[in-house]
Order: C-alpha cells, then sequence, then structure tokens
C-alpha cells in the first residue's frame, strides 16, 4: 500500500493534569475521507489542532506526506482548514477570501486569477467574486471557506464541524453537495465531528473517540452493525438493552444469552466473554407481532404491553412496556398501518443476527 | 374548595392588608421615581450651565465682565485670540504634541495590546490593570512626579516633557480601544490565514490590523481630545516658553482676566466636540467604549 498522507502514531497531548488526547494512531490515505466523532471535549479537536500545528503534541508523531511535522510552523504546513465559523475575512470580498492562500504563496496575477475562477465555479459560486461574507447565507460562507482551503491544493483538507452552524435542512442538503465536492478535487479529508449522522454520511471511514482515546475504528455500517463497547454503541444510533449472562454456545456464531426477562440467542464472534454482559438491539429491528406469537430458533421474542405511539411522518416511534417493567422502543416505518391502542398485549420480536453483544 | 367572590373574614383582613402595601409601595416607587428625574435634570443643568454662560461670553461686546445676559453680540474676543501671539504660540504647541502623542500612544497601545492578546489571561490582567493605572492617579500627582523625574533623569526639553506625559496619560485610552478592537476579531480568522501559508508577522498585517483599524483609529482621536484638554500635568511640566494652550489659558486668568479664555475655550470644546463626532462616526461611540467588533 502507497504511504498514507497523514500518519498519527501515537500522539498524546495533556493540559496540566488532564489528558485531552491519549496514544492516538491512526492513517489517511490519499483521497479518503476520514471522520474523527466524539462527543465534545473527546479530544478530537485537540487533534485535528495538533495536525495543523497549533498545538504541539508531548508524545507521538505526526507526518504529513511522509515528512515529520514536529517544530513545523502552521504556515508551513500543507493543510486546508475550513473551521466551524467558516473564519472568512470580513474585509475581503469572497474572491479575495479564496485567492488570499494564493497570494500568500506568491502565485501570478493572472495564476491566482484561474484558480479562484476554478475554485468558485467548483463549488458553484461562480460571479460571487465582489461579494462580501456578510452578504451570503451559512451554506453559501461554508461553499467560500471549502474553496479558499481547496485552492492552495494541500495535502490535508481538515474540516472542524463543517455543517453544524446550519440548521437541519441546509445541513443534509450541504452534506451531499460537499462530499461530492470532496471527492470531486480527490481530497484527501479528516473531518472533526459530533454529529453521527455527518460522519456516517459524509466519511468513508470513522473513528470513534471518548474521553481523549480511540474507541473503535471502522466504516459506518461496521460500527453501526457490530460497535464492541456500550459506550460506542450508545454514541452511534439508538439501542435497547438486555443485561444478563452469557449462556452455552450454539450453532456456530451464536450464543445463548439468559436475563431475566427470558432467554434469547446472540450473534458472537466470540470476542465478548466473562460472566455478565449486555446486548442491544436497534430499535428499527425490533418487530411488533401479536400477543400470541412464539419463539424459534430464527426469532427471540418478549412480551408486552402497548404504552403509546409518536407520530413523526416517516416513522413511528413505540414504547413497549416489558412485563419487567423497562421500556422497549420500536421503530417503525410509517406504510399508513392502523396504530394500536395503548394497553394491547403484544410480542416483541428480534432475530438473533440482529442482537449486538458488547463488552 | 372553591372560595368564591366572598372571602371568609379572617382572609378579608389579609387581602386588605395587602392591598394597602402594594398602594404605599407604589406611593414610594412614584416618590423615588419622580427623585432620580429632577436628580438627572439638576446634573444636566449644573454640566450645561457653564458651558452655556462660557458660550455667551465669548460673544460678549463689552469690555469688562458684566452682568449675564451680555447686552450685545460681537465677535472680538475671537478676533484677539487670533491675534494673540502668546495664545497662538501655546494652540501651536498644543496642536504639535497632541499629534504626536496620538501616534506615539497608539503605536504603543497596539504593540501592546497585541502582546496582551497572547499571554494567557492570568499574565495578562495584571499587567493591563498597570497600562490603565493612570486614569486614576490624579494627574496633579503625575504632573508633579513627572517633574521630579525629568529632574533627576537629565530630560532638559521642555517638549519633550510635555509629549511624555500626555503620552503617560492618554496611553490608557489608546490600550483600551485597541484592545477592545483586537478582542472582537476571532482566532479563527488568524489562524486561518496562517493555515493558508501567512506567517503570523503577514497574518497579523493582512488580517488583525486592517480588521483593528478603525478601534486604532478610534484610540488616536481619544488620546488627541484628551491630549488637547489636559491642564493638570502639563502645568508641572510647561515653561515660559514651551507651554500648552489650556496652560496659557490658565496663566492669563491669573494675569489679566479677559473674554479671550471664553473664546478659546468655546474653541477647544468644539474641536474636542467635533473629534468626538468623527469618532462616532468612524466606530461607533458605544462600540469603542463597550464591546469590539466582528464577534459573530
Amino acid at each position: 500500500m502507497a504511504t498514507p498522507v497523514l500518519e498519527v502514531r501515537h500522539v498524546g497531548k495533556r493540559y496540566g493534569d488532564t489528558p485531552a488526547v491519549v496514544d492516538i494512531s491512526f492513517d489517511v490515505q490519499s483521497g479518503q475521507i476520514l471522520a474523527l466523532l466524539g462527543p465534545s471535549g473527546c479530544g478530537k479537536t485537540t487533534t485535528l489542532r495538533m495536525i495543523a500545528g497549533f498545538v504541539e503534541p508531548d508524545e507521538g508523531t505526526i507526518a504529513i506526506g511522509g515528512r515529520n511535522m514536529r517544530g513545523v510552523r502552521p504556515h508551513e504546513r500543507s493543510v486546508g482548514l475550513v473551521f466551524q465559523d467558516y473564519a472568512l475575512f470580513p474585509h475581503l470580498t469572497v474572491a479575495q477570501n479564496v485567492a488570499y492562500g494564493l497570494r500568500q504563496r506568491g502565485d501570478s496575477r493572472d495564476e491566482t486569477a484561474r484558480r479562484v475562477r476554478e475554485m468558485l465555479s467548483l463549488v458553484r459560486l461562480a460571479g460571487f467574486d465582489d461579494r462580501r461574507p456578510a452578504g451570503l447565507s451559512g451554506g453559501q460562507q461554508q461553499r467560500v471557506a471549502l474553496a479558499r482551503a481547496m485552492a492552495i491544493t494541500p495535502d490535508v483538507m481538515l474540516l472542524d464541524e463543517p455543517l453544524s452552524a446550519l440548521d437541519a435542512k441546509l445541513r443534509q442538503q450541504l452534506r451531499f453537495e460537499l462530499k461530492q465536492i470532496l471527492q470531486a478535487a480527490h481530497c484527501t479529508t479528516l473531518i472533526v465531528t459530533h454529529d453521527q449522522e455527518e460522519a456516517m454520511s459524509l466519511a468513508d471511514e470513522i473513528i470513534v473517540m471518548d474521553q481523549g482515546r480511540v474507541l473503535q475504528q471502522g466504516c459506518a455500517a461496521a460500527i453501526y452493525h457490530s460497535p464492541r463497547t456500550r459506550t460506542v454503541a450508545e454514541f452511534i444510533g439508538r439501542t435497547n438493552w438486555f443485561e444478563g449472562k452469557l449462556g452455552q454456545g450454539l450453532a456456530p456464531g451464536f450464543r445463548e444469552f439468559v436475563t431475566a426477562e427470558g432467554r434469547f440467542v446472540v450473534r458472537s464472534d466470540g470476542s465478548v466473554n466473562g460472566e455478565s454482559g449486555q446486548f442491544c438491539v436497534r430499535p428499527e429491528r425490533l418487530r411488533m407481532l401479536p400477543a400470541e406469537a412464539l419463539p424459534s430458533e430464527e426469532l427471540n421474542t418478549v412480551s408486552g404491553t402497548l404504552m403509546g405511539a409518536e407520530y413523526l411522518g416517516s416513522e413511528i416511534h413505540h414504547a413497549v412496556a416489558l412485563d419487567s417493567g423497562r421500556t422497549l422502543i420500536c421503530v417503525e416505518q410509517n406504510r399508513d398501518q392502523s396504530l394500536p391502542t395503548p394497553g394491547t398485549r403484544i410480542t416483541v420480536g428480534f432475530r438473533p443476527a440482529d442482537c449486538i453483544l458488547t463488552s | 374548595m372553591d372560595a368564591g367572590i366572598h372571602a371568609p373574614p379572617r382572609l378579608g383582613n389579609a387581602v386588605e392588608r395587602l392591598r394597602k402595601r402594594h398602594r404605599l409601595q407604589r406611593i414610594a416607587d412614584d416618590v423615588s421615581g419622580a427623585i432620580v428625574v429632577v436628580g438627572i435634570w439638576l446634573t444636566v443643568f449644573l454640566l450645561l450651565l457653564p458651558l452655556v454662560i462660557t458660550f455667551s461670553m465669548s460673544f460678549d461686546a463689552r469690555d469688562y465682565l458684566g452682568a449675564f445676559p451680555p447686552p450685545s453680540l460681537s465677535l472680538r474676543w475671537y478676533a484677539k485670540f487670533f491675534s494673540d501671539s502668546y495664545l497662538l504660540e501655546g494652540l501651536k504647541t498644543s496642536l504639535q504634541i497632541a499629534t504626536l502623542t496620538a501616534l506615539a500612544s497608539t503605536s504603543l497601545g497596539l504593540a501592546a495590546a497585541v502582546a496582551l492578546e497572547r499571554l494567557p489571561s492570568r499574565y495578562a490582567q495584571p499587567l493591563i490593570s498597570l497600562f490603565l493605572s493612570p486614569l486614576i492617579v490624579p494627574g496633579v500627582v503625575i504632573g508633579f512626579g513627572l517633574l521630579i523625574f525629568y529632574a533627576r533623569t537629565g530630560v532638559d526639553s521642555t517638549f519633550l516633557r510635555l509629549l511624555g506625559g500626555h503620552v503617560l496619560i492618554t496611553f490608557p485610552y489608546a490600550i483600551r480601544t485597541v484592545l477592545a478592537a483586537l478582542g472582537g476579531i476571532r482566532p479563527s480568522l488568524v489562524e486561518v490565514a496562517q493555515s493558508l501559508g501567512a506567517s503570523p508577522t503577514r497574518a497579523f498585517w493582512t488580517v488583525t490590523f486592517p480588521l483593528a483599524r478603525t478601534g486604532v483609529a478610534a484610540g488616536a482621536i481619544f488620546a488627541f481630545v484628551f491630549s488637547l484638554d489636559d491642564v493638570a500635568v502639563s502645568i508641572f511640566l510647561s515653561d515660559p516658553h514651551r507651554y500648552t494652550l489650556p496652560v496659557a489659558l490658565v496663566s492669563m486668568l491669573h494675569a489679566n482676566f479677559d473674554l479671550t479664555i471664553a473664546a478659546a475655550a468655546v474653541l477647544i470644546i468644539g474641536a474636542s466636540i467635533g473629534l468626538m463626532c468623527m469618532l462616532d462616526w468612524l466606530a461607533g461611540l458605544d462600540r469603542v467604549i463597550g464591546s469590539g467588533y466582528y464577534k459573530p
């Protein structure tokens, strides 16, 4: 495999007695989009600032394009930064903003003008040259910031919460655009975000961070389908938990799991062992069955009483009270089905393959 | 249980007491409100009255200091001011000192403010207090202290003595306006500039300075106005040959009192008001004194 464009090796940083980042390592390959995902204060922003050169790591090495970045100042690195607040220069026009990096580099006037035109048309803002940032919408400002960073063809693009300053509708639309622009320019990109949807939709690979450590790395589907820990499972997507004890092994890849609410068959790759444990089922994998439905090898069941439903348009969320007193959330697609009356006894069914065993 | 319209007698007494208390509170509020309004008008009156009298006296046509209001008006005191070489010499020195003070104070203020911005706040805060301390030391004390300091250190030029004193007393205003302007510039702007290949120095001159420019100009105007108006410090540092206009006016007040002083005072007030209006138009006075610019 070719050398990764960005290499982070055993990097650590502490502020006083508080560790901000603890021994993290990852690579970003050429043209790859990687997301650092985690709650605020998990160390993802510190990591980004170390790569950009604003913070010097206490230990470990960061290499960009195969070159060790220790002691290299921010302006000597080849990174394109897009901040959450876009940080457009308010005293410059859109074209001057995009040209800023090119002028620092000493490009000729003609070359700069050509590149600015090219960048503005890439982000579909051709003709906005003489506008001031204050006169642009949030989405347009974001695209100017992107064009300005990409204009200098940096080795790595660093995006800090690129979409979180926008409202929900616009965010969804821009997510798609952003990915297209980054892919069209074959940008090697690191995105830092706390928004799981942003990470899943934009990134080829996701690193979930918490308390300065890497919890899990993988593509969106792998992290959603096989989170290794409870923290990861809860951070990505919604969960219904069952706690109890691991029982005997069944067919290859499956094990028995004993809880106060009954015995279940769960998927197990053997990585989780020990006496007590837990597994979760995603709400959309729970099926609402009639009360008389019976368990089988292919179906776990647990019975309960319908509490009520939230009608959310495309989805309907049902709350089901189990006989143990706990509540499960069950998500159904809205197919114009009639809503069952609260108080109805039902059986909730789920496939063993949908049971996620975590440590 | 619903109490209905007719409350039981015991409760009725309580309601009555409460109403009485509300009535008394309302009277107390009205009285204190009226006192505040009277106080405000009294203050405005006391502040403006001397100005109004000075203004009208400067146009007084009489030779002597007569009763208010003047029976007839003329521009003779203004004419006398502009033909009085003693006062004009003071005006020239005042304008020279004020201009140089404005330049020096703002340059120093800019340099200090940039340094303070980069320091952690636990070091910056004490330094800011130190830099602002000339504000709380009386001008007379500063003037006397400087006089002794200059005598000991052998600074003989009266012009330099005056300039040093004026920079000292205007520096707090300059540093405050520049700090406010710098504080309003988001750190991410400078970081982005650096990521785009600008060295810290380039980033300062291409991003920080253009954004702080109005604040810096405001600081310069502040310094100019305060320098032009100062008496307390200048009176210690002037000599019979080099003196500022306010010092010349004070000494005239002792020697031969005539209404040229009123005319000069009106001119200084006019210049100050003009500059303050310019400042307000340039940057917005509330923004210079209050928060910074470009805050999201």
